[in-house]
């Protein structure tokens, strides 16, 4: 009965004029984010750390959260109005909801996805609740080596899911760890890699690399070619928002599997949002007795994955909270904004920063309501905002990035960071060098190295010491074996593909 | 893609290399455990085997799997005239000041790169610059740069 009360106390830090004023903001910032193609939560999330700079920790973490899990919600209605996915997570949404659209069903489609990514959302806040206590006291025991093995494997999974090529994905976690050692070294307090610029010593600033990384590169990709925008034309009304009973009745098992699935495929680094719905879109597609559907137009189609999603998204605060290993490029800019708020994501935040957590988790099913009336009611206003010309929003996206980087510092240097970043990412993203893993090593890094020193200190500099131990070892097995699942994976196919032919 | 990769491959292949150099040069042992050059020289190193292996793979694979991921010259220039205004912008803003420069590059951007009107490019940048104005000098209180006529 202990996390009720936990949960109380949240609460009355969530239920706060203020924090409910920016929970609000965030969540609507967030399903517009999800609503605009050209502009993800990554970029979103990005652009918020300057603006929520000044505010207290519990504040800022609760908008920019917000914005995370709003954009889910909002992905959903492009990709059914105009079958252009709001985000990657709902891509799989665009099959069967544009399908509906088309034959005058977008108004239970649209209803459906909202109240899916409600009763998924809550469902996974309700697991996150219970899960996250227990795991953060089991870690609290964690050393040196356990951390060091922790975070290497949130760093091979994270790297081994992301992208087509483990080569890129490998070279980009490095990068990202080398970024993470210029600057003066926390163990011995000699600078490194400064390259006399008395700028460097803090390190690379790692907003500039965030939104140069995410939002600026995002914004050169989207300006080679013009979006361009299709609308379909429905009517809509609240009347027609509401699915019926067959409706519920084909989705009800969906929606169920797809929340709990993409849960526990949010917990695990690397996988996240977007795989949570592909994953639960096959799944259905397997279990349905009349799987040709699909794709046609059934609204169990939009339920599962919609479902998923959310539910990944509160899955995906799991790791971050208790053990300070984010899992996507979104909690890993989540994490850095914590980090730069002086809150360490970690076992010992529970105890450290009640306030931070249990006021997150509460605003998270405020949020999850507020969303609800965001997009059921009002989902004609955010179809109304598709009209906003990418060419207005372009020049908004960069001059905010670029303001926002200088305001947390009141330093040019770190929009020249920014500048670098964002040609950087932009070659990334043609080269298909994921991005993601460069931001996770960035913020892991410190803890990387000075765990990785400190084991080897302790063991004479004998690495048997992440096999000895019970947890480093799981953890350390667990992170090879990931590293080469793809390696094993692609043999594995092409031997099939061998013995068939 | 294949000679994207290659010359990925050999770029990295240098980088890699002098970041190894660089940090052998710093303590690899100091007197109770690894020391500031440890880490970076193995990330090095790791980068360096990956390198080649990317080098390798590349030049390994059929020619015509990819073709240029780069896009048509025309819609390059539009990349390279928004970054190249970026770097004007940050570069002046601190004796052009906040006002100026975000105003002129905002206009940049819609009627120089997106041949948006140049009547409601001006609108938009001035309704624009105010907008940010409030947001980071009123409300988040953000001393934003100014020039030497005070705006």
């Amino acid at each position: 009965m202990e996390i009720l009360q936990h949960l109380y106390t949240g609460f009355e830090i969530a239920l706060s004029l203020k924090n409910l004023l920016f929970c609000f903001m965030g969540v609507t910032l967030g399903t517009l984010i999800g609503v605009l193609p050209g502009i993800g939560p990554v970029t979103g999330v990005a652009i918020l750390i300057p603006i929520t700079f000044g505010m207290e920790a519990t504040t800022a973490i609760i908008t920019m959260a917000g914005v995370y899990y709003g954009a889910m919600y909002g992905g959903s209605t492009t990709s059914i109005l105009i079958n252009v996915p709001g985000e990657s997570s709902s891509v799989m949404t665009t099959l069967d909801g544009y399908q509906m659209a088309l034959k005058g069903r977008a108004g239970p489609a649209l209803g459906m996805a909202a109240i899916s990514s409600f009763i998924a959302g809550t469902f996974s806040i309700i697991m996150l609740s219970w899960i996250a206590p227990v795991l953060a006291d089991f870690a609290v025991a964690f050393g040196p080596p356990e951390y060091f093995a922790l975070t290497f494997m949130g760093l091979t999974m994270v790297t081994s899911l992301a992208g087509d090529s483990l080569i890129k994905g490998l070279m980009s976690g490095i990068f990202g760890l080398l970024l993470a050692c210029v600057g003066v070294d926390a163990i011995s307090g000699s600078p490194r890699f400064i390259f006399g610029s008395i700028y460097l010593l803090d390190g690379v600033g790692f907003i500039g690399v965030a939104v140069g990384l995410f939002a600026l590169a995002e914004v050169l990709v989207n300006i080679e070619e013009p979006l361009k925008q299709v609308f379909v034309k429905t009517k809509l009304n609240i009347r027609n928002l509401f699915p019926n009973r067959q409706d519920w009745k084909d989705s009800t098992g969906a929606l169920w599997r797809g929340s709990i699935l993409g849960f526990f495929v949010g917990v695990l680094p690397g996988a996240g949002a977007t795989v949570a719905s592909f994953l639960s879109y096959a799944t259905e597609k397997k279990l349905s007795k009349h799987p040709e559907k699909f794709g046609t137009g059934v609204i169990e189609g939009v339920a599962g994955p919609e479902g998923a999603n959310n539910s990944a998204a509160g899955g995906a605060m799991v790791p971050l909270l208790t053990l300070g290993i984010p899992g996507s490029g979104t909690t890993a800019v989540l994490m850095g904004a914590l980090l730069i708020h002086g809150i360490r994501p970690g076992p010992l935040l529970f105890n450290e920063h009640p306030e931070v957590v249990w006021g997150l988790i509460a605003s998270m099913y405020i949020g999850n309501v507020l969303l609800l009336i965001l997009n059921l009611p009002l989902v004609g206003m955010w179809v109304s905002f598709l009209k906003v010309p990418y060419n207005i929003l372009m020049p908004l996206i960069v001059t905010i990035s670029a303001v926002g980087v200088f305001a947390t510092d009141n330093n040019i240097f770190d929009m020249w960071i920014m500048f670098g970043a964002g040609i950087v990412g932009y070659l990334m993203r043609k080269l298909q060098f994921p991005a993601a893993p460069v931001v996770l090593a960035l913020v892991l890094g410190p803890m990387v190295e000075r765990s990785l020193r400190q084991s080897l200190t302790i063991s004479h500099g004998d690495i048997s010491i992440f096999f000895t131990r019970p947890i480093a070892a799981v953890l350390t097995t667990f992170a090879l074996l990931s590293l080469f699942a793809p390696v094993v994976r692609k043999f594995w196919s092409s031997y099939r593909r061998a013995k068939m032919e | 893609m294949r000679r994207a990769d290659q010359i990925t491959g050999i770029v990295m292949l240098v980088f890699s290399l002098t970041v190894a150099y660089t940090s052998w040069q710093m303590p690899q042992r100091v007197e109770f455990g690894p020391g500031m050059g440890f880490l970076p020289f193995w990330l090095a190193v790791i980068m360096t085997v990956l390198s080649v292996l990317l080098l390798v793979d590349a030049s390994l694979r059929k020619v015509a799997a990819g073709g240029n991921p780069f896009p048509a010259p025309r819609a390059l220039l539009n990349v390279v005239l928004v970054i190249a205004g970026l770097g004007v912008f940050v570069a002046v803003l601190d004796t052009v000041g906040f006002a100026v420069s975000t105003t002129l590059y905002i206009v940049y951007l819609l009627a120089v790169v997106q041949k948006e009107p140049w009547v409601k490019s001006a609108i938009v940048s001035v309704l624009s610059t105010g907008g940010l104005f409030v947001v980071f000098q009123v409300l988040l209180e953000v001393k934003l740069p100014k020039n030497i006529f005070g705006f």
